[in-house]
C-alpha cells in the first residue's frame, strides 16, 4: 500500500507538527503570495526565500529526498510553459551574479524565475502538508471560516481515496491479468467504462453502509465534532517568526529592486 | 490542466479566489438545506470515486502509447445535479493540492473555477438543454458528447486567460489559447464517449441511479461513433487552416526576435490599453512594486547596462542562503544526534 | 424484566418479490452471547438490520423493551450498538478519535465526556495511545477492533455484529475472540465461520432462506453434523 506513506511524514511528531494548522496554514498563504509577486527577473530573491520553507522541512524532519520527488512529479505543466518561455521571449539581457556575467535572453530568465518560484512555494506546500495532519488541517480550516459541508465532504473524501484507490488497482490488476492484447477501440472503452460503472456502483453501495454505520450511531444530520485546536505560545513565536522573515527579507532585498 | 501559482499574479489569484470561495459558500448553504442526511457520505464518497476513476485508463485509437482517462466532472453533474457536483468536483481539486500538491494554493481559486464550477454548471445544461423533450438514445448521445467537449475547453480557455491576465509567462495568449483548445478537444472528446458508455452501464446495471438524467436505454452504434469522430476530424481541421489563415506567424513568432523588428506587435502588449489598465492595477497592489512589467518593458531596462554592485549584492544573497540552509540542516542533524528520536 | 431482543413473526420481501426473511420469531435474554450462523445470502444480516431498525417489513421486533418505529429510533440506537461487515464502512472520519468520538458527541455528551469514553473504548480494544492515527494507517485486525471500539464508546447494552471475523488471520481472530470473550454486553453476532462461533457463543441460531431452522445451545446445533452439511455448514474442528 504505497499510496497510504504519501502523508506518513503528518504523522511524526516535532515542533512543526505540533503548530497550529491555522497559523503554518496562513504564513504560507502569505509566504506564497509574497514569493509569486516577487519581480520575474530576479532569481536570487526566491532563492532567499527558500530559507523559510527549507527550515520548517528540516525541523520537521521531512526527508528532502521525499520533498524533490513530490515535486518532479507535479512539474510538468508548468515546466512545459515555463520551457516556453525562452522561445518567445529573445530580448538579450545580461546578468550580472557576482564573479559571473551570463548573456541570456528575458525569456530564460523568465522561464529561471517561475521555476525558482514553482520550487519555492512547493516547498512551503509540502512543509505545510507533511507537518500538518489532514484533519488538524481540516478543523483550521473551518476554524477559518470554509463551509462545513465542505469540511465534511474533504473528510470523507480523504479517508476514503485510499480505499477506492485500492478497489481501481484490484480492477485493473484483474483486466490485466485476462487481456492478453489489444481489443480494438470500441471494445477497451466498453471495458474502461464498464470498469469506471462498476466503481460508481460500488462507491454508491459504500456510501450506504456508511450512512448505516452513520445513523446506526445516533447521526440525525447535525455534525458534531470536538475540536483540540488551540493557539499557545509557540504559535505565536512561529507567527512572529515568519512575519519578521517574510518582511525582514523584503526589506533586506528593497534596495536591490530599485 | 491544473494551474500553479507561479503562473498567477496576486490579483489574479486573489480575484479567483475569491469568487471561487464565495461561489461554493453559496453552493454549500443552499445545498445544505435541501440535502437529506444520507446524501452527505455519498458525496464524499463519489469525490473519492472520481480518483480511482481517473486511475482507469485505457488506449487511445491512432495513437500509440499513449492512454486516456476520464475527468469525471460532467458525469458527475449529470448524475448528482450541478450543485452538488460541484462541491464533489472542488473538493476533489482542494485535495489534489494539498495532499497530491498538484496546482497550487493561491492558485486553487482558479482550479476551482476551471475544472469545477463552470464544467459542472456549464456541462449539465448543455445536456438538459439537448435533453429536453422526448427522450431518445440518439439525444442523449449528442447530449453527453456536447456537455463534455463544450464544458471542458471552456474551463480549458480559463486558463490561458488567467495567465495573460496575470502577465507572467511570455507565451503569446493565442499561441497558448490555440494549444489549450487543441488538447481540450481530445480530452473532451475521449470524455464525452466515456460518459456515454458509463451512463449506459448504469442504466442497465442500476437504472435507478441515472433514472432521472436517462429515463431510456442508449445504444452507442459503430456508426454514431464514426460519425461523431469525422465531425471531430471537420472541426479540427478547419479550426487548423483558419489558424493558418488568421495567424500567418502563428509558428514564426518563435523565430522572431524583438530587437530586429521594433514595431513586432505582440498579441498580449501593454500598448494595449485594457492591458496596460491591468498592468497598472497589478504593480499597485502587489506587495512588491515590479520593474519588469511586460515584454517590451523588459526591453528597455535590460539591455547590456549591467549594473556590477547588484550583481554582488545578489550574489550575496543567494550564497548567504545557501550557507544559512546548510547550517540549519547540520544544526538539525546534531540535534538529533544528540537527542535520540522517540518516533 | 424486559429481553434484549423479541421478535414476533417478523417478515420481509426483497422488492421484487423473494422474501429474505419469513416468520421470524426471536427471543434474546440480556447477556446471552448468540450466533447466527447460515450459508451466505440466508439473511443474517437481514435480521441484524433489523434490530437497528434500518429494515422495515411487517411483524414486530422490541429491543430492550422497546419497539422498533421512528418514535423509539434514537433511544434504540444507543441502547443497541451494531457493527458492519467492513469495517472500512464502519470507520468513516479522518482519525480514529473522531471515529470513536461520533456516537458519543450524536448522544449529546459534554467535551470532557466524550474524550474519557473513547480513551474507554480504545483501551478496552486494545487501541489505547493510537487516537490520532487515520484509519487507512491501521491494519485488518485494528481496524476490526477499532470498529467495535466505535460501538463500545456508546455504552450499548446489546451489540451486534455482522461476520467480525472475516479477513483476519489467526492471531487477530483470537485476539478478537478474548475481546469478545471480556466484554458484557449481549452480543448477537453473524458469522459462518464455526470455529469462530464455536469460541464465543453459548446460544446458534441456524437461519437459512430467510428462516429460523435451528436454535439452541450452540454446541448441541454445531455438532449435529447431518444438520449442518444439509445448510452448507460444518462442525468445528476444534471444541474445547
Amino acid at each position: 500500500m504505497h499510496h497510504a506513506h504519501i502523508d506518513k511524514f503528518a504523522y511524526q511528531d516535532s515542533v512543526i507538527h505540533r503548530l497550529d494548522s491555522r497559523v503554518k496554514f496562513i504564513a504560507v498563504l502569505i509566504f506564497t503570495a509574497v514569493v509569486i509577486s516577487l519581480p520575474r527577473t530576479s532569481l536570487s530573491i526566491p532563492v532567499c526565500y527558500a530559507i523559510g520553507p527549507f527550515a520548517i522541512l528540516v525541523l520537521g524532519r521531512v526527508p528532502l529526498r521525499f520533498v524533490f520527488r513530490k515535486i518532479l512529479l507535479v512539474s510538468p505543466f508548468v515546466l512545459v510553459l515555463a520551457l516556453s518561455c525562452p522561445l518567445y521571449d529573445r530580448t538579450p539581457l545580461t546578468v550580472a551574479f557576482g564573479p559571473f556575467i551570463w548573456r541570456g535572453t528575458v525569456g530564460w530568465m523568465r522561464c529561471f524565475t517561475i521555476l525558482g518560484k514553482f520550487v519555492v512555494t512547493m516547498l512551503a506546500l509540502i512543509g505545510l502538508v507533511s507537518t500538518t495532519r489532514f484533519n488538524d488541517l481540516l478543523a483550521g480550516l473551518q476554524k477559518l471560516g470554509v463551509p462545513k459541508l465542505l469540511v465534511i465532504q474533504l473528510g470523507f473524501l480523504y479517508r476514503y481515496i485510499f480505499v477506492l484507490i485500492d478497489r481501481a488497482h484490484h480492477i485493473l490488476q484483474a483486466r490485466a491479468g485476462r487481456k492478453l492484447r489489444s481489443l480494438g477501440f470500441k471494445r477497451e472503452l466498453r471495458t474502461a467504462s464498464a470498469m469506471v460503472g462498476s466503481l460508481f456502483i460500488r462507491s454508491i453501495d459504500t456510501a450506504e453502509h456508511i450512512n448505516i454505520a452513520m445513523q446506526g450511531r445516533g447521526f440525525d444530520g447535525r455534525w458534531r465534532s470536538i475540536s483540540k485546536l488551540r493557539i499557545r505560545r509557540a504559535d505565536l513565536l512561529f507567527a512572529l517568526a515568519a512575519v519578521f522573515f517574510i518582511l525582514g527579507l523584503y526589506v533586506f532585498i528593497r534596495p536591490v529592486l530599485q | 490542466m491544473h494551474m500553479a501559482n507561479e503562473l498567477l499574479s496576486v490579483p489574479v489569484a486573489a480575484g479567483t479566489l475569491a469568487i471561487a470561495a464565495g461561489a461554493l459558500g453559496f453552493i454549500c448553504r443552499r445545498v445544505r438545506q435541501v440535502i437529506a442526511t444520507e446524501k452527505l457520505a455519498l458525496m464524499g464518497i463519489l469525490g473519492a470515486f472520481v480518483f480511482a476513476a481517473q486511475m482507469v485508463n485505457f488506449q487511445i485509437p491512432a495513437m500509440p502509447g499513449t492512454s486516456g482517462h476520464m475527468v469525471g466532472a460532467v458525469l458527475l453533474a449529470i448524475i448528482l445535479g450541478p450543485h452538488l457536483g460541484t462541491v464533489v468536483i472542488s473538493s476533489v481539486v482542494i485535495i489534489q493540492c494539498l495532499i497530491f500538491q498538484d496546482g497550487g494554493l493561491l492558485a486553487l481559486g482558479c482550479n476551482i473555477i476551471n475544472m469545477g464550477l463552470v464544467p459542472c454548471y456549464l456541462g449539465y445544461f448543455l445536456y438538459k438543454l439537448v435533453m429536453t423533450g422526448q427522450f431518445s438514445s440518439l439525444k442523449s448521445y449528442i447530449g453527453a458528447m456536447l456537455a463534455c467537449v463544450l464544458a471542458l475547453e471552456a474551463g480549458a480557455i480559463l486558463v490561458p486567460i488567467q495567465a495573460a491576465l496575470s502577465g507572467v509567462l511570455a507565451v503569446p495568449f493565442s499561441t497558448f489559447l490555440i494549444t489549450m483548445i487543441g488538447v481540450h478537444f481530445l480530452v473532451g472528446f475521449i470524455e464525452g464517449l466515456i460518459t456515454v458508455t458509463v451512463l449506459a452501464y448504469l442504466q442497465q446495471v442500476r437504472p435507478d441511479v441515472v433514472i432521472d438524467c436517462l429515463p431510456g436505454k442508449v445504444r452507442l452504434s459503430r456508426g454514431a461513433v464514426l460519425i461523431t469522430l469525422a465531425i471531430f476530424a471537420v472541426i479540427a481541421g478547419a479550426g487548423l487552416s483558419l489558424l493558418a489563415s488568421d495567424f500567418p506567424d502563428g509558428l514564426e513568432w518563435s523565430y522572431a526576435e524583438r530587437p530586429d523588428q521594433p514595431d513586432f506587435d505582440s498579441i498580449v502588449s501593454n500598448e494595449d490599453p485594457r492591458v496596460a489598465a491591468v498592468d497598472d492595477f497589478q504593480s499597485k497592489y502587489t506587495l512588491l512594486p515590479d520593474y519588469s512589467g511586460r515584454a517590451s518593458k523588459l526591453g528597455q531596462i535590460a539591455v547590456d547596462e549591467v549594473d556590477l554592485s547588484a550583481g554582488w549584492t545578489s550574489f550575496a544573497g543567494v550564497v548567504g542562503s545557501a550557507i544559512t540552509m546548510v547550517a540549519i540542516w547540520l544544526a538539525a542533524w546534531i540535534l538529533r544526534k544528540r537527542q535520540p528520536s522517540k518516533a | 424484566m424486559s429481553k434484549a431482543i423479541e421478535i414476533e413473526n417478523f417478515s420481509y420481501g426483497y422488492p421484487d418479490g423473494t422474501m429474505a426473511l419469513s416468520e421470524i420469531k426471536l427471543s434474546i435474554e440480556h447477556g446471552q452471547k448468540v450466533v447466527l450462523i447460515g450459508p451466505n445470502g440466508a439473511g443474517k444480516s437481514t435480521l441484524l438490520l433489523t434490530m437497528t431498525g434500518f429494515v422495515k417489513g411487517t411483524g414486530k421486533v422490541f429491543v430492550d423493551g422497546l419497539e422498533v418505529n421512528r418514535k423509539n429510533l434514537k433511544q434504540i440506537r444507543t441502547c443497541l450498538g451494531s457493527c458492519l461487515e467492513n469495517p472500512d464502512d464502519q470507520l468513516f472520519m479522518p482519525t480514529l478519535f473522531d471515529d470513536v468520538a461520533f456516537g458519543p458527541l450524536n448522544m449529546g455528551l459534554d467535551t470532557e465526556q466524550v474524550k474519557k469514553r473513547v480513551a474507554d473504548a480504545l483501551q478496552t480494544v486494545g487501541l489505547a495511545g493510537m487516537a490520532d492515527k487515520a484509519p487507512h494507517h491501521l491494519s485488518a485486525g485494528q481496524k476490526r477492533a477499532a470498529a467495535i471500539a466505535t460501538i463500545l464508546s456508546m455504552t450499548p447494552k446489546i451489540i451486534t455484529l455482522d461476520e467480525p471475523d472475516g479477513s483476519l488471520d489467526p492471531r487477530n481472530r483470537n485476539n478478537l475472540i478474548k475481546l469478545l470473550g471480556s466484554l458484557s454486553q449481549t452480543l448477537i453476532i453473524a458469522t459462518c465461520n464455526m470455529n469462530f462461533a464455536a469460541a464465543i457463543a453459548d446460544r446458534a441460531v441456524l437461519l437459512d432462506n430467510g428462516q429460523i431452522i435451528a436454535d439452541g445451545d450452540a454446541k448441541e446445533i454445531m455438532s449435529d453434523f447431518k444438520l449442518m452439511s444439509e445448510h452448507g455448514l460444518e462442525v468445528p474442528t476444534v471444541s474445547d
